[in-house]
């Protein structure tokens, strides 16, 4: 472990790159004249997150509840039918074309379609985030339940172990980190997704607000809700990965 | 299981799905939001539709083209600089996740702004492909084992010939890979892009189509988006096979 | 039948794709082992020795002929969890504790957990104070150790082992090889076990049976007249050393008879 730096160099050192872009940012605007309408400094944005915060959170937490419920129920739904796939070589050879197939469908071009048949709010989003974070755990699961330890499956065959065993007690735990990995991008691309899905949908949630008051050419709020979006998104990525770290420190 | 009975039931599965789609539209079981598949069929493939269709067509998938030179560029030459620079990398790499964490939609405004509305589709297109393939080819990198990396220092090499010569092909095969993975996001970030005042595209059908309540036109143009998706995922994946076999 | 393991003039045939006959791996091969022997197969590689292994382990059935272990077919006795193995892949649980993973047994057989007795079989393992280890922090030698514990925990009728010392330096082996006659001392379990060692099986085994190249059948049976408990001084007596060039020399011979091929 190198010696402790200053606390500054290491700022310096990780944060180079965003310090540039904000500066880059705020240069920007100013040498151009931009109308705050068209584009605001870092500054004015950050003094609107000062000045309402309570709008903010309101949307933060609906878009967060809504990004985390499509998140726990993609996953689910993505590992029981990978579990399903594991049981039936007949169901996995039909759900895997379909599955690639459909994972090349552009997400944001269901929203219209989704929206039509649920309704414009949020259940569709919730839908969204769902279909969304679907695939990636369908995927990384009927990988995981496949990449077992070597002789593992050999071995509890000899000992005599049901097909229910060989899931709960070896294929389930094999599957977690590659779950991890799977939980860690869906994480940040469920609250985008959900972003824009109450974008197009104008219900509620930061994409509501965002749409909002752009239209309403409140362009501060509108860069505001999305600073809080990207900081959130890249929290959650950040969380994410640390959990990730964790389930495969715990299951490898 | 043997290699026919995977296909057969693959495509089985698929037919159920068409067959199923086909039925629920004809009977109307979801209500006019679902068509039944051959309308939206005969409306994508009627002669007097079908240069729009191909307008759109065309011209989200330029925007997507030049979404990947300008993102997989930027992305390739970060990649590399960070490589001969170490220090810049917790930097870079930090800068890298906060971009891609802004949300789609708010890159949209932004480019208006800073280019034009028809170069907007590009620039949110590029943003996506910008950050794949850059922790893609900054891990490809890496690939090259210490054993090889020895062997150039034993010869003599400096850093950037060592990079132009093992790293970079190294890494090939890893830059093949994001790129593989970046194209659904790349497609997607052309059509949100799209959005904000672009001419013409599958991202302004589907709005168009949305506000106006033309169900089998929203249809035909999500179609489209699958179809294209899926023809140049195919397409990435047999491009990145071979930089694997070559390059692997 | 009275043995505890025997297998009648079995024959396994694998499907090679794009070959019509496949790969013949056994051939009309008999062999019989008594209960509380100890019988170790040498053999080249490629000889058929871990697929006679697999059958009694009822993980491949017979082509040809039949294999019975205690007079059920192998299936049965593992369905009623009274085979243990141990591989050359320690397989274990790498989120299971040390203790966790010689409980295994346990768990899949539907049975109570017994700690007492896990608690002896680690002890006789060697491993003591291990217990909450993961696999991960452990050695070579001592996952295999845990992989022994492991095939003896439910007191099996049968125990089987693959090569499991295979994947160890030569000095963790010869140790190993010590440490295994000990435990199976204290047990006398019927053993059938796999080996490239000469060494290994001649210190290990009541009985050493050679198999030619593939196809595989018995070529030669040799009774080792040593005494048990085995002391490892009787690795350096002349009578050890004759039986190993003996026995090398019965290797070799087949080696060069049967070309180097893949056996699975």
């Amino acid at each position: 472990m190198p010696a402790k730096r200053p606390l500054l160099l290491r700022l310096v050192e990780d944060y180079w790159g965003i310090l540039l872009l904000l500066l880059a940012w705020q240069a920007w605007v100013v040498i151009n004249r931009f109308n705050p309408i068209v584009m605001p400094t870092p500054v004015a944005v950050l003094g609107d997150l000062a000045r309402h915060p309570d709008v903010y959170l309101g949307n933060v937490g609906i878009t967060l509840a809504v990004a985390l419920f499509g998140l726990v129920a993609g996953m689910l739904v993505g590992t029981a039918l990978a579990i399903a796939a594991w049981f039936s070589p007949v169901a996995s050879g039909m759900l895997n074309p379909l599955t690639v197939l459909f994972s090349s469908v552009p997400v944001v071009a269901l929203i219209p379609v989704i929206a039509r048949l649920l309704g414009y709010d949020t259940s569709t989003v919730l839908a969204i985030v769902t279909i969304i974070t679907f695939f990636p755990s369908f995927v990384f699961a009927s990988s995981g339940l496949r990449s077992l330890p070597p002789g593992s499956e050999d071995l509890l065959r000899v000992l005599g172990a049901s097909r229910l065993h060989l899931l709960l007690r070896l294929a389930l735990p094999a599957a977690m980190p590659n779950l991890a990995i799977a939980f860690k991008l869906a994480a940040a691309h469920a609250i985008l997704a959900a972003m824009i899905a109450e974008f197009l949908m104008g219900t509620t949630g930061l994409g509501y607000l965002f749409a909002k008051t752009k239209s309403d050419f409140n362009t501060e709020q509108a860069f505001g809700a999305s600073a809080v979006a990207t900081v959130i998104s890249a929290a959650a990525f950040l969380g994410a990965g640390w959990v990730e770290r964790r389930v495969r420190e715990r299951y490898t | 299981m043997n290699a026919l009975r995977t296909t057969a039931l693959g495509t089985l599965g698929i037919a159920l799905f068409l067959l199923a789609w086909e039925v629920v539209g004809r009977s109307g079981l979801l209500g006019i939001s679902w068509p039944a598949l051959s309308d939206v069929l005969a409306m994508l493939l009627d002669p007097a539709r079908l240069p729009m269709f191909r307008r759109a067509l065309g011209a989200t998938l330029e925007s997507t083209a030049w979404g990947y030179l300008w993102g997989a560029g930027v992305g390739l030459v970060l990649a590399a600089a960070t490589h001969l620079l170490p220090p810049l990398r917790p930097g870079a790499d930090r800068l890298a996740a906060v971009v891609n964490s802004v949300p789609s939609i708010a890159l949209g405004p932004i480019f208006l702004v800073l280019l034009s509305r028809e170069a907007t589709p590009a620039a949110v297109s590029s943003i996506h492909v910008f950050f794949i393939v850059f922790v893609s080819v900054s891990s490809g990198l890496q690939r090259a084992s210490m054993a090889h990396r020895d062997l150039f220092s034993a010869l003599g090499a400096g850093r950037t010939v060592r990079l132009a010569r093992l790293e970079l092909p190294a890494a090939l095969p890893a830059l093949a890979s994001g790129l593989r993975l970046a194209w659904p996001a790349a497609l997607i970030g052309a059509i949100i892009g799209e959005w904000f005042g672009a001419p013409r595209g599958i991202g302004i059908l589907i709005i168009n189509a949305m506000q106006n309540f033309q169900i089998v036109l929203l249809w035909c143009a999500v179609l489209l988006a699958v179809a294209s998706s899926l023809f140049f995922y195919g397409l990435l994946t047999l491009i990145e096979r071979a930089a694997y076999a070559r390059f692997g | 039948m009275d043995a505890a393991i025997a297998l009648e003039r079995v024959s396994k045939r694998f499907a090679l794709a794009g070959s019509a006959e496949g790969v013949l791996a056994l051939t009309d091969l008999t062999l019989s082992i008594a209960a509380g022997e100890f019988v170790a197969i040498l053999g080249p590689s490629g000889c058929g020795k871990s697929t006679l292994l697999r059958l009694v382990a009822s993980l491949e059935a017979p082509t040809e002929g039949q294999v019975r272990v205690n007079g059920d077919m192998p299936g049965l006795v593992s369905a009623r969890h009274a085979l243990g193995v141990a591989f050359q892949d320690h397989a274990l649980l790498p989120w299971l504790s040390v203790r966790d993973n010689i409980a295994l047994p346990f768990r899949i057989a539907g049975r109570g957990v017994d700690d007492a007795a896990i608690a002896r079989l680690i002890d006789l393992v060697g491993l003591k104070g291990f217990e909450a280890a993961r696999p991960k922090q452990l050695s070579g030698g001592m996952r295999q150790r845990v992989s022994i514990a492991r095939a003896l925990v439910l007191e099996p009728e049968v125990l089987l082992l693959d090569e499991p010392f295979g994947a160890l330096d030569a000095v963790t082996r010869r140790q190993m090889n010590v440490e295994l006659q000990r435990i199976w001392s204290a047990r006398r379990i019927t053993t059938l076990l796999i080996t490239h060692s000469v060494d290994e099986a001649l210190f290990l085994a009541d009985r050493v049976v050679v198999m030619s190249g593939r196809p595989g059948r018995i070529l030669r049976e040799v009774t080792v007249p040593f005494a048990r408990p085995r002391d490892p001084t009787v690795m350096r007596t002349e009578d050890f050393h004759r039986l190993v060039d003996d026995l090398t020399a019965a290797l070799d011979s087949n080696a060069s008879a049967s070309a180097e091929a893949p056996h699975r």
